[in-house]
């Protein structure tokens, strides 16, 4: 039995210019090395849960990350934004995954340069260490934030529809090495998308959230990976998730 | 666009034709008698120039005026961009100061430095701190503009991006904002410059600082003594400066940041 990395409970969200509940008392426990994907449609939460549990909302309730209660934003939960500006232009792809690290007091430069390297390596990016941001597509973009968070070995990594910019070709790649990335960490993820068949070819555990983070499946993965259209169960299970968001739109 | 060479071809001819038509006015005297004091030939500038820095005036190199003019310079700019940020800084954290400094920023971007000077004559007296002051006037404003538009428009995921590895604060003002404005701080930085400069100078001959004599006043002297030959010699100087300042240090302060980063605006 695995324990329990990332646990929410009691979390209600008001923004506060408009007085809508957005999230109504959500509570949620993801185990250490679990991929949840999180399906919902739009403007259901999902975005704002992701940012709560990041810590760049206020909310009520409590968030517990590995046994402590956090509230502000550190490198234990770490943010990979759709939007592909997330990297800092003016330092080049290995800088941009280094300076965390110097940030969180790793000084030994030899320690930088191997952790850079190798990650830069896991995230298929050998090669491309001295770009610039704006030299990199968008896809590549994303594989940064990856690696970043790999680097810093970050407890639990959030994405929030993190490849819902991308050409379907560069999706379905990255979608690939992320699960080949996901097997060989520690880490946990908590994945946000769109694309039922994304959550369904990624995620150990799918959650399908309806209005105010109301939690309406939750269930393992049946399908065993790698999972294509054509695993036995694809099918049922696909119809499944997608009732559940139809009915949720309702 | 022309190629890089013809340009370069076409920009040299230019000159060239330029230095050969005066020097043809020159020698011929083409505005009457006294048409060499208005236009003195090329030798006789370049021998002028060679005296400004040799002979100078009043016993004094025109080194010593270019200093002078720098030294003040120097101290304005930097006195006037530390503030900017200071201000720009607690406006970030303070509603109510930004409301205010914003305003005031506005209007006093609006107010030429010279204007400024009798006023500032009357308070000071005519001493080298009026100046610097006229220097800092000069900076401060566009500098805490493009400071202000700069923090503002940057992609805010930036900050988000930071905090969420650990910058806070002094580390997050330096880690994310100062790097993430870069564009706008040397076009508030080239602004400023621009005017400083032009500021000093007209200051300079305008109220003439004795006790810290520069380059405005320099020119001025030569004027009123008809060393027309001198004034000529003594604007190369001052383009020189202008030209070391803005593509000697501005281009390549922008060659090593923003257009490296692909951030140029
Ligand atoms: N900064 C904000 N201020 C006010 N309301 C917001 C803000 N961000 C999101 N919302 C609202 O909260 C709701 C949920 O948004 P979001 O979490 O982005 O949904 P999702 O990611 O599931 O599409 C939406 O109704 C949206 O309009
Ligand atoms: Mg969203």
């Amino acid at each position: 039995m695995s324990k329990t990395i990332l646990s929410v409970r009691n979390l209600n969200k008001v923004y506060q210019d408009d007085k809508s509940v957005i999230l109504e008392n959500v509570n949620l426990d993801v185990e250490e090395r679990e991929f949840l994907t999180i399906l919902g449609p739009s403007g259901c939460g999902k975005t704002t849960l992701l940012r709560c549990i990041a810590g760049f909302e206020d909310y009520t309730g409590t968030v517990t990350t590995d046994g402590k209660v956090t509230k502000d934003p550190d490198v234990d939960r770490f943010m990979v934004f759709q939007d592909f500006n997330q990297l800092f232009p003016w330092k080049t792809v290995k800088k941009n995954i280094q300076y965390p690290l110097r940030i969180q007091g790793l000084k030994d430069k030899d320690e930088l340069e191997r952790i850079a390297n190798e990650t830069i390596a896991s995230v298929g990016l050998k090669g491309y260490e001295n770009y610039y941001p704006y030299q990199l597509s968008g896809g590549m973009k994303q594989r940064v934030a990856i690696a970043k968070a790999l680097a810093l070995k970050s407890k639990i990594i959030l994405m929030d529809e993190p490849f819902a910019a991308l050409d379907a070709m560069t999706r379905t790649r990255l979608q690939k090495e992320l699960l080949n990335i996901s097997k060989k960490t520690d880490c946990t993820f908590m994945f946000v998308t769109h694309n039922i068949q994304e959550a369904i070819i990624l995620g150990t555990r799918i959650l399908v959230f309806g209005d105010g983070g109301k939690i309406l499946v939750d269930e393992k993965n049946p399908l065993a990976k790698p999972v294509s259209p054509s695993s036995e169960g694809y099918g049922e299970f696909w119809d499944r998730l997608h009732s559940a968001l139809y009915q949720s739109d309702n | 666009m022309m190629n890089r060479k013809k340009a370069l071809i076409a920009k040299a001819l230019f000159l060239l034709a330029f230095v050969i038509i005066w020097e043809i006015v020159a020698k011929r005297n083409v505005f009457g008698s006294n048409s060499q004091i208005v236009f003195p030939t090329i030798e006789t500038i370049a021998k002028a120039f060679v005296r400004n820095f040799k002979v100078g005036y009043a016993g004094i190199s025109l080194w010593k005026y270019i200093l002078n003019s720098m030294e003040l310079l120097l101290i304005g700019l930097f006195l006037g961009i530390f503030l900017a940020f200071v201000f720009s800084a607690i406006s970030m954290i303070n509603p109510t100061f930004y409301e205010i400094y914003n305003m005031l920023v506005s209007i006093c971007d609006l107010l030429p430095g010279v204007a400024l000077l009798p006023v500032v004559i009357i308070i000071f007296g005519i001493h080298r701190s009026v100046i610097v002051f006229l220097v800092i006037h000069s900076v401060i404003w566009p500098m805490s503009r493009n400071l202000l538009d700069g923090f503002h428009s940057f992609p805010q995921i930036y900050i988000e991006a930071g905090m969420n590895i650990g910058l806070r604060g002094k580390s997050l003002l330096t880690g994310v904002y100062l790097p993430a404005t870069t564009a706008y701080i040397l076009s508030g930085l080239k602004v400023g410059w621009a005017r400083a400069w032009r500021g000093l100078l007209s200051a300079e001959m305008i109220f003439g600082i004795a006790s810290s004599p520069g380059i405005g006043l320099f020119i001025n002297q030569m004027r009123t003594n008809l060393n027309n030959a001198e004034v000529y010699a003594t604007l190369i100087v001052i383009i020189i400066i202008g030209v070391i300042v803005q593509y000697g240090i501005i281009d390549t302060i922008e060659k090593h940041t923003i257009k490296k980063w692909g951030m140029s605006k």
